[in-house]
């Protein structure tokens, strides 16, 4: 297969620029890259990637206010690259708009497989609401309000299935606990994580085979979940 | 720096706090208490001066600083005066004896509030230095580990650039898997270096929330299967939900690292297991693997980062000092202890707990962990 997409990285190493257009270059992809958020911006203005991988740490500016900047007029998927250990980073960034991020040092497998993931939500984007999502067993019908794994109905209370359509129409994308929050129990709220982890461990327990090793809603540890891509 | 320390800590001596306040309250008043129930009784007079001296003695060690001992001996004073001493419920200060008990309660005040001071000036101290202990065994063990892995990468980068198309592929290749895995080992090594960071170092602590262990146990050993085949992790959960509070970065970390330890270092191990349970106030975690155990005589100085790869035999497995070592000062610094054992079946158990309930004063858990 063709990979057509445009792919901007945005990296202050050269290094790291350097082996990441090698790998995506291998991979089809068509490389645009630049060091410092000034040229990113023009970049993304002028030739309209399908996606931005954006470092962080930038020279010339700070890479958060660079995403929130350019999430003002564009809707490019966007994949942060942060250091682990740096949890505050990643939530803030989702929280200004990325996609999705992925963490320092990484492997070229998960790369390649976070920027697989955020092109298809750039593509999904612009498809219109579904209201039937199914992925490895599980099939979630928000219009008759059925969740089923394997076939077998499951009862959910009314939060849960909250939790899990919200969690389905952002399949493959890490929603964080304060968003999670806000979209379940409204935004004034005083509901804490604790409530929410409380309902997720509910949940793994009705639709997971093995609720120790879930494989339908995986945690991201200090961030949020993440829901495997639905169909 | 120093000077700053030392004047906060100066300070201390002298800040209000509601705990050291309620305390002096309440030790004056059973001192009281028990003095108007002596009365009553019949012989209270000449035991009055005891009981609050030694309730002066009481608050001067139970509280921090000497504000408390002295305040304590000046209400003394003036409580047997007004209430014990004829006249009853009048001040007299033209009593006999009275400068006498006065110089004395305060006496008693001020020594016993200076060893206080002095004893948890010690304690603090002692606990410095076994840090000091502690990082100088970790810059060694440190110092060590990263120069091998080093070495070797920029000795087989420097092999394959000179003699590239010489050597024969395979050969090649070899080197270039070799480097791979020297800097994947550097990798892991070096974000556990970096997870001490979140350490806060002065007070040894970390910022707590609330986590649910099961979470943070299926993604380390998530993270676990995707770098080990073998030996095969398994979990064991109850049914209920187990929440604790805790950095859940620093966590996964202690149980990848117990988990990766089992499969280097476990010779023989066909399956590890992390087991988690709650038992009263502490959530407990175990890493149990059936291969062939800690040796006997590395158990005591497991932890200390200087249980180094001297007589590590295999090539291929490196020390895991720094990572248990590691694994010890994350888990002391949330309050839980780190354990290991050998388990009488075969095999090596490792196994810490964390506190599930946030603070002090937590009279049901009875778990005190003062350090």
């Amino acid at each position: 297969m063709r990979n057509a997409a445009t792919i901007l990285i945005v990296e202050d190493d050269e290094r790291i620029r350097n082996y990441m257009r090698t790998v995506l270059a291998s991979c089809d992809y068509a490389v645009l890259e630049t060091g410092n958020a000034k040229t990113a911006l023009s970049i993304v203005a002028s030739h309209n990637p399908d996606l931005v991988i954006l470092d962080l740490g930038l020279p010339d500016r700070d890479g958060q206010e660079l995403l929130s900047e350019m999430r003002q007029w564009s809707r490019v998927p966007v994949v942060v690259i942060s250091a682990r250990g740096l949890e505050k980073d990643k939530v803030t960034a989702l929280d200004n708009g990325a996609d999705d991020y992925i963490t320092k040092p990484f492997g070229t497998d998960e790369l390649l497989a976070r920027i697989r993931a955020a092109l298809r939500h750039g593509r999904q984007r612009n498809e219109g609401e579904r209201t039937v999502f199914s992925g490895n067993g599980l099939v979630v019908d928000t219009e008759r309000r059925i969740v089923r794994v394997d076939g077998q109905p499951i009862h959910l209370t009314q939060i849960e299935y909250k939790i899990v359509t919200l969690l389905c129409r952002n399949s493959g994308k890490v929603l964080t606990h304060d968003y999670m929050i806000r979209e379940v129990w409204g935004p004034f709220s005083n509901c804490d994580t604790q409530l929410l982890r409380v309902n997720m461990a509910n949940i793994r327990r009705k639709i997971e085979k093995d609720p120790t090793m879930p494989e339908y809603i995986t945690t991201e540890i200090g961030v949020g979940y993440r829901m495997i891509e639905m169909d | 720096m120093l000077r700053r320390k030392g004047g906060n800590r100066r300070e201390r001596m002298f800040l209000f706090s509601w705990r050291d306040a309620g305390v002096t309250a309440l030790i004056l008043a059973a001192a009281t208490l028990l003095c108007f129930l002596m009365r009553n009784i019949g012989d209270g007079e000449n035991y009055v001066s005891m009981v609050f001296l030694f309730a002066v003695a009481l608050v001067s060690r139970t509280t921090s600083g000497y504000f408390y001992g002295v305040a304590a001996s000046v209400v003394g004073v003036f409580g047997v005066n007004y209430a014990f001493t004829k006249p009853y419920m009048a001040l007299c200060f033209s009593l006999t004896g009275y400068p006498l008990t006065f110089i004395t309660m305060l006496a008693v005040a001020v020594l016993i509030s200076g060893m206080t001071t002095q004893l948890k000036r010690q304690v603090r101290q002692n606990y410095n230095a076994r840090l000091e202990d502690m990082r100088a065994n970790l810059l060694r063990a440190v110092s060590h580990d990263l120069r091998t892995p080093l070495t070797s990468i920029s000795g087989a980068a420097s092999v394959l650039s000179r003699n590239l198309g010489k050597i024969d592929e395979k050969r090649q290749r070899a080197l270039l898997n070799e480097i791979s895995g020297d800097a994947e080992w550097l990798i892991r090594m070096v974000e556990n270096l970096l997870s001490i960071t979140r350490i806060n170092a002065e007070r040894a602590s970390v910022k707590k929330v609330p986590e649910a262990a099961e979470e943070i146990v299926s993604e380390a050993v998530r993270k676990y299967r995707k770098r080990f085949g073998a030996p095969a992790a398994e979990i064991a959960m109850p049914g209920e939900l187990i929440m604790a509070p805790m950095d859940a970065i620093l966590i996964e970390q202690v149980i990848t690292n117990l988990l990766e330890n089992a499969a280097l270092h476990a010779t023989g191990a066909t399956w590890v297991r992390v087991t988690v349970k709650k038992q009263g106030c502490e959530a407990v975690f175990e890493v149990e693997d059936n291969g062939g155990g800690i040796e006997p005589d590395k158990l005591p100085v497991l932890f200390d980062g200087s249980a180094s790869s001297y007589n590590d035999s295999a090539a291929n497995s490196r020390s895991m000092g720094i990572g248990l070592s590691v694994c010890r000062t994350i888990i002391s610094a949330h309050g839980g202890t780190l354990t290991a054992e050998n388990v009488p079946g075969g095999g090596a158990r490792f196994r810490f707990t964390l506190p599930t309930e946030e603070g002090e004063g937590h009279a049901q858990c009875g778990n005190h962990t003062h350090r």
